[in-house]
């Protein structure tokens, strides 16, 4: 089976090809403002060096956050449209999922600085099952015992991401529909708080 | 041989997917507005508009194409908005089309969002050159000055708000809910001009300013109140739209002497204004200029103009490759 795995949600773009449960490419490169002209580039590289077509791709997996709302859209709305216009079956993944990956302890929460003393935070054990869900809290407020894993300066350790290890976990799941890919942002806009707030 | 151009538009609150056959003919056209979700907000929320982009631009492709009963292989190229506009808005639009000009193998073909607005009334008859454009919308005020396809002269631009933008600016002091252009037009026929308004960067140029008109009206509708008055919304209305209309009418027919051009488009949100269509129809008339105004059906944001447009940078060979990216501002060129 063809896997193709993106990943833009964080200052981080992660691509790769996996090939028969082999990571035939992979890409793992911080872009910080340049992802949206860095990524097609990395893309057409994935799909060069490794020989294959996109519509030889089984199965998308993309991550749809948390993490930058402008981030997550890049990658996700690549992952979107491929998946529409090929008709390849599309499994979304959590970026914190992703973070935890490589650290293989029973108790990782994985972490995204979302400002203001804010988190994005989401608990894997060692087979990334998802002990505590995702959410967008105050890292003051976060209750559970674990080892902190974040890219972002927060006290924590560096994330080695294991791609392989995300998507054999998740290569059973059927997918979404395509259109129905959106991402997942734990967090409304602030437009939408106040508006909230003033009912 | 016929070119098919398949074209996006995200550039602001409406996700938009159009075919156009060889820049002239609209094959397919679906716009999706956000225009209700933003008015329980008094304006665009930037970030709304990209989340609501992201969920709808596959449904919008996919619509565009089952319209045109067309694959994405009878496709001859993709045309893109790169710019300028919400930059978060945008990038979804950009994505996508990057996206099926990689899988499908198609020229991509950036198009800057004012020509797409000139070029809407290439879909209505063909543009003949010599022309002058001015572009008015919620955020743009040019005069744009064309020798021959897809060649650009910006004459002039305005210094701060864009004429659309002034007229919600307005709307909203004098009570009237957004989108406030519209009704502002409409309030002015109602209406008598009774207030004293400056005529706006009234001189030689052809830059405009419309922030001070704006703060003229808010002045008076705050002294007013201090005084325990009210100020009549219509008859501030009419003032306004009348003062803007003068200068607007005044530095296209400047431009159009003094490049000796007899050509004249008008392109943009407010070209749907109707007292700004009565003011340059009346004066073309006088000045025996050709005159076109978009229709009304293309006076919003839309992929047919970007498909237009497209066509005719494809035929240039005006073509980008993968690392096209979104440009928040960016010249016409």
């Amino acid at each position: 089976m063809k896997y193709l795995f993106v990943d833009s949600a964080t200052a981080n773009l992660v691509v790769a090809i996996i090939i028969d449960n082999e990571v035939k490419y992979f890409f793992n490169e911080e872009t910080g403002k340049d992802m949206s002209a860095m990524i097609m580039p990395v893309i057409n590289e994935a799909f060069s060096l490794t020989g294959i077509k996109p519509k030889d791709i089984d199965k998308i997996f993309a991550v749809n956050g948390p993490g930058s709302f402008t981030g997550i859209r890049v990658g996700l709305t690549f992952a979107k449209t491929m998946a529409w216009s090929l008709k390849i079956p599309v499994v979304p993944i959590s970026s914190l999922e992703l973070i935890a990956s490589g650290t293989p302890s029973d108790n990782n929460i994985a972490l995204i600085d979302a400002r203001r003393g804010y988190v994005y935070a989401g608990g894997y054990d060692k087979d990334l099952n998802n002990i505590y869900p995702d959410k967008h809290i105050l890292l003051a407020d976060i209750k559970e015992k674990g080892s902190f894993i974040s890219y972002d300066p927060l006290n924590a350790i560096k994330p080695e991401i294991d791609v392989l290890k995300v998507v054999k976990k998740h290569e059973s799941e059927k997918g979404i529909n395509p259109h129905k890919l959106n991402p997942k942002y734990l967090k409304m806009t602030e437009a939408e708080e106040k508006l909230k707030n003033n009912d | 041989m016929s070119a098919y151009i398949l074209a996006i538009e995200s550039s602001c609150d409406e996700t938009s997917v159009s075919i156009i056959k060889n820049g002239t003919e609209e094959i397919s056209t679906v716009v999706l507005s956000q225009m209700d979700t933003h008015a329980n907000f008094g304006g665009v929320v930037p970030e709304i508009a990209s989340r609501m982009h992201i969920e709808n631009i596959t449904m919008v492709i996919e619509e565009a194409l089952a319209k045109a009963n067309m694959t994405m292989e009878e496709v001859t190229a993709i045309a893109v908005t790169y710019g300028p506009g919400l930059i978060g808005s945008l990038l979804v639009g950009l994505m996508a089309a990057k996206t099926l000009a990689f899988i499908h193998n198609k020229p991509l073909i950036p198009v800057h969002h004012i020509a797409g607005h000139i070029y809407a009334n290439n879909l209505v008859k063909p543009l003949e050159f010599p022309l002058i454009a001015l572009v008015v919308s919620g955020g743009h005020t040019e005069l744009v000055y064309m020798k021959e396809d897809y060649s650009f002269e910006k004459l002039g631009g305005t210094l701060d708000d864009a004429v659309g933008e002034a007229y919600d600016k307005v709307a909203r002091v004098i009570g009237v809910p957004y989108p406030g252009g519209p009704l502002v037009d409409k309030l002015a026929h109602q209406g008598k001009d009774t207030y004293k308004l400056p005529l706006p960067l009234d001189d030689d140029s052809f830059n405009f300013s419309f922030s001070g008109i704006k703060s003229a009206v808010i002045n008076i509708v705050h002294n007013e109140k201090q005084k325990g008055n009210q100020i009549i919304p219509e008859n501030m209305a009419t003032s306004f739209q009348n003062r803007a209309v003068e200068i607007l009418t005044k530095k296209t027919m400047n431009a159009l002497k003094k490049y000796n051009v007899k050509n004249l488009i008008v392109a943009g949100g407010v070209a749907a204004n109707s007292g700004l269509r009565q003011s340059l129809e009346a004066k073309s008339k006088e000045n025996y200029i050709n005159l076109i105004i978009q229709p009304i059906k293309y006076c919003t944001d839309n992929a047919a103009m970007i498909g237009a447009a497209g066509y005719y940078a494809y035929k240039l060979g005006r073509l980008a490759d993968l690392t096209l990216n979104a440009k928040a501002s960016d010249k016409l060129h």
